[in-house]
């Protein structure tokens, strides 16, 4: 009877140790941040880079692996998925990457949320800085949570042999004169629908009429969150009309109610169907517009001054950083990585001046002026003297005191109004009324 | 012997126990417990325990506390979470248009998932390729249906203008989504009636593989029409089947996701309510108001389920 009450214990002790192993396995996660000795620790360290782009060229990593000893796992997500993967990893503390994407519009709520490593504990930002233009978004409370590893800007892009069709000979510089171009191409016959506005009730929309707003010279919130758009001659309340009444008197293509300013702005771009586009991406043309490859009107689109009230206006920055979680396993190996990464031999390298075995697909713009100056210097960059001259001079940031920490809610309360404002199921005025209610409720704290 | 006929059974003939050992074998032999089967079931019910019920526990009980990481600690606010659902213009909208999924989605599979079990129901040359065909769909990921549905839907280029165009149908390119509420959400509904139809259809055929092949030669002896067939034998005895495949299309629709916000974004126009647990949850990052929401969606789906079941399943016997 011994033997067998202890045969049925063992057997029983097996299968719940069986199950409790598999639920540890599943359930384990979270490098933690406290490993100290692990942090000091970088050669021979494996790092993940979670980015919503492909990795640099095998070649070049492999040379950062020989120099630092750091081995890297590059996983390739898409930019709303990975923003879902920071907000939930963060919340359950669990591990997905050393490295990952922090936006600008991110940096308020990350910064808060502490979920992020200050970058000036492993990098001189101080030095960045001048080198950096946009460094400024990525700075919280005089925290910089991440380091630009782009330069993103909106800017005018035109298709300068469209309006010379229309018989327009010298550039518009305001708004006015931009506008009554525009309606001219579409008199001649030109093009029916020449100007493109993503209007999906995505984040595009919302950075669109941002940059609107900026030309029309106004701002979106001030230091305190309060909407400054309220009024109907406020500049942001104007350019919301000016998006809404250009769709409903035909200058943007019907379909566009439907068209994201990612792939669907630029294809119809590229392929000749809209004359401009007022907030598109700084380093589309060379990118993309001249490439044979996705585009039929190489050599027709260059950039514009954005036109603004009584001449050329301010440009937006929407740049993408690149920071470490709080959950990562080795961060003063991935702090290294970011180091070689926006590093401005590296960024030079990817844009194409060391030729293209050493260009990272997708990547268009250097984060650091020197970087640009090489691009413009050694011919490779279209356009790279107007670009740099924008970064230095008229590229601003959305809110200067930086995104606040409630920014994806206001920003979908933004795209989701002017989207329905498009489609005629509300007005302007209903629009930017239910856009205020929400950015007066969330900087109340309510 | 089974533990009951033991415990009842005489000890053998001929073997009275001086000492009682025989009776105290059998009396041992009584108190067998076989653990074997529970020791098997422990690792999947832990597993089922850990990952499914402990998580919706966590969920029903979080749904009454406000957690929001940017307004710590955790607290309780009662049925906070709740009236600010029930007072949120974005969940009002939300709720009218999952409930237009529910409807044309079930409406649409069943109905097409009836028709495509009758058509497979008897063998044909071809017939299993064109179940493996038709079950395409299903296999598909709802994001890659509606990234390759966008491109038949698509204003500016889509295939489905370019053809109407061609053949003089429309004169110019019309509109398809985000333009009429109803429109945007019969074509992006398609596009999941598409994903779940085999699944229905398949679960049907099953129930109508049950019928008897003699009910069917008896009708016809009697003169029945097909049609009359069809209405007094077939769909009555394939009522089971028909109950489960509506109560998967229930399940489907009314947690609808990937199609309409792959199709559609974030527009109002179409989005539905797990849309607004995701955005609750991710963009304003109050899980609280999130976990509501879920809870409130399986409550929904439980009883529209269960309605589902009273009014279609009926137990047959063959």
């Amino acid at each position: 009877m011994i033997s067998l009450h202890k045969n049925l214990k063992g057997a029983a002790l097996v299968a719940g140790i069986a199950s409790l192993s598999l639920i540890v396995t599943s359930c384990s996660g979270g490098g933690g941040s406290s490993a100290t000795s692990a942090e000091a620790k970088t050669s021979g360290a494996t790092i993940t880079v979670a980015l919503f782009m492909d990795p640099p060229p095998k070649a070049s990593l492999a040379a950062f692996t020989k120099s630092t000893g750091i081995t890297v796992n590059w996983t390739n997500i898409d930019w709303d998925s990975l923003q879902t993967k920071i907000a939930a990893a963060a919340t359950a503390k669990t591990y997905f990457a050393d490295a990952t994407d922090v936006d600008w519009s991110r940096v308020g709520q990350l910064a808060k949320l502490d979920w992020f490593y200050p970058m000036e504990n492993y990098l001189d930002t101080k030095s960045l800085a001048t080198d950096m233009p946009q460094l400024p978004s990525f700075t919280s409370n005089g925290h910089v949570i991440a380091v630009p590893f782009d330069t993103s800007f909106l800017v005018t892009t035109v298709n300068k042999q469209l309006f010379a069709k229309a018989g327009i000979t010298t550039m518009p510089t305001t708004i006015a004169d931009y506008t009554k171009d525009l309606k001219q191409i579409k008199a001649k016959g030109v093009s029916v629908y020449p100007l493109n506005i993503p209007f999906a009730a995505a984040e595009g929309l919302s950075t669109y009429w941002y940059q609107t707003t900026a030309a029309f010279g106004g701002t979106i919130l001030n230091g305190a969150g309060k909407p400054q758009f309220t009024t109907s001659n406020s500049p942001g309340y104007k350019a919301a009309q000016w998006m809404v009444d250009a769709i409903k008197n035909g200058l943007v293509p019907p379909g566009n109610i439907n068209v994201a300013d990612s792939l669907g702005q630029q294809t119809l771009m590229a392929k000749g169907v809209v004359a401009s586009t007022f907030a598109d991406y700084s380093g589309n043309v060379g990118s993309l517009y001249d490439v044979p490859a996705s585009s039929t009107v190489v050599n027709q689109v260059e950039y514009l001054a954005t036109p603004g009230v009584n001449g050329p206006g301010i440009n937006m920055s929407n740049p993408d950083g690149i920071g470490i979680p709080r959950q990562a396993k080795n961060p003063a190996a991935a702090a290294k990585f970011i180091e070689w990464f926006t590093s401005a031999r590296s960024q030079a390298d990817f844009a194409g001046v060391s030729g293209p075995d050493k260009v990272m697909s997708g990547y268009f713009l250097p984060s650091r002026l020197t970087g640009i100056a090489e691009l413009t210097n050694k011919g490779t960059l279209i356009g790279g003297a107007q670009l740099s001259g924008m970064l230095k001079n008229s590229a601003k940031p959305v809110f200067p005191e930086g995104a606040p920490a409630w920014y994806p809610e206001f920003s979908r309360a933004v795209y989701t109004n002017l989207h329905s404002a498009a489609t005629g199921s509300m007005s302007v005025a209903n629009a930017i009324k239910a856009i205020a209610v929400t950015a007066n409720k969330l900087s109340s704290g309510s | 012997m089974t533990t009951f006929e033991l415990r009842n059974a005489e000890p053998p003939s001929g073997s009275t126990p001086a000492d009682g050992s025989a009776r105290t074998k059998v009396m041992r032999r009584h108190r067998r417990f076989d653990f074997l089967p529970y020791v098997l079931v422990t690792p999947l019910t832990l597993f089922i325990v850990g990952l499914a019920l402990i998580p919706a526990t966590f969920t029903v009980v979080q749904s009454f506390y406000r957690v929001q990481p940017l307004d710590p600690p955790n607290r309780f606010t009662g049925l906070n979470n709740f009236r600010r659902l029930f007072n949120d213009n974005a969940i009002h909208s939300s709720i009218g248009n999952t409930a237009l999924y529910v409807l044309i989605g079930v409406t649409l599979s069943t109905v097409l998932g009836i028709a495509m079990a009758v058509t497979l129901q008897h063998k044909f040359a071809g017939r299993s390729i064109l179940i493996a065909v038709l079950i395409l769909p299903w296999a598909l990921p709802g994001v890659v249906e509606g990234i390759v549905w966008s491109g038949i839907w698509d204003s500016n280029t889509g295939a489905l203008n370019s053809l109407l165009t061609s053949l003089h149908f429309i004169d110019h390119y019309q509109v398809f989504l985000g333009q009429h509420r109803i429109l945007t959400i019969a074509a992006i509904e398609l596009v999941q009636v598409w994903q779940i139809t085999p699944l229905s259809a398949l679960l049907v055929l099953a129930a109508l593989q049950n019928i008897p092949g003699d009910l069917y030669e008896a009708a016809y002896i009697d003169g029945c029409s097909p049609w009359s067939v069809f209405r007094r034998i077939t769909l009555p005895l394939a009522r089971p089947g028909i109950a489960i495949a509506m109560v998967q299309a229930v399940i489907a629709t009314l947690n609808i996701f990937d199609q309409p916000y792959v199709l559609n974004g974030a527009a109002p126009t179409a989005a539905s309510l797990t849309m607004q647990t995701y955005f609750i949850s991710f963009q304003n990052l109050d899980f609280g108001e999130g976990y509501a929401l879920s809870l409130l969606i399986t409550v929904v789906t439980l009883a529209v389920s269960l309605g589902v079941v009273k009014l279609v399943y009926r137990p047959v016997e063959f």
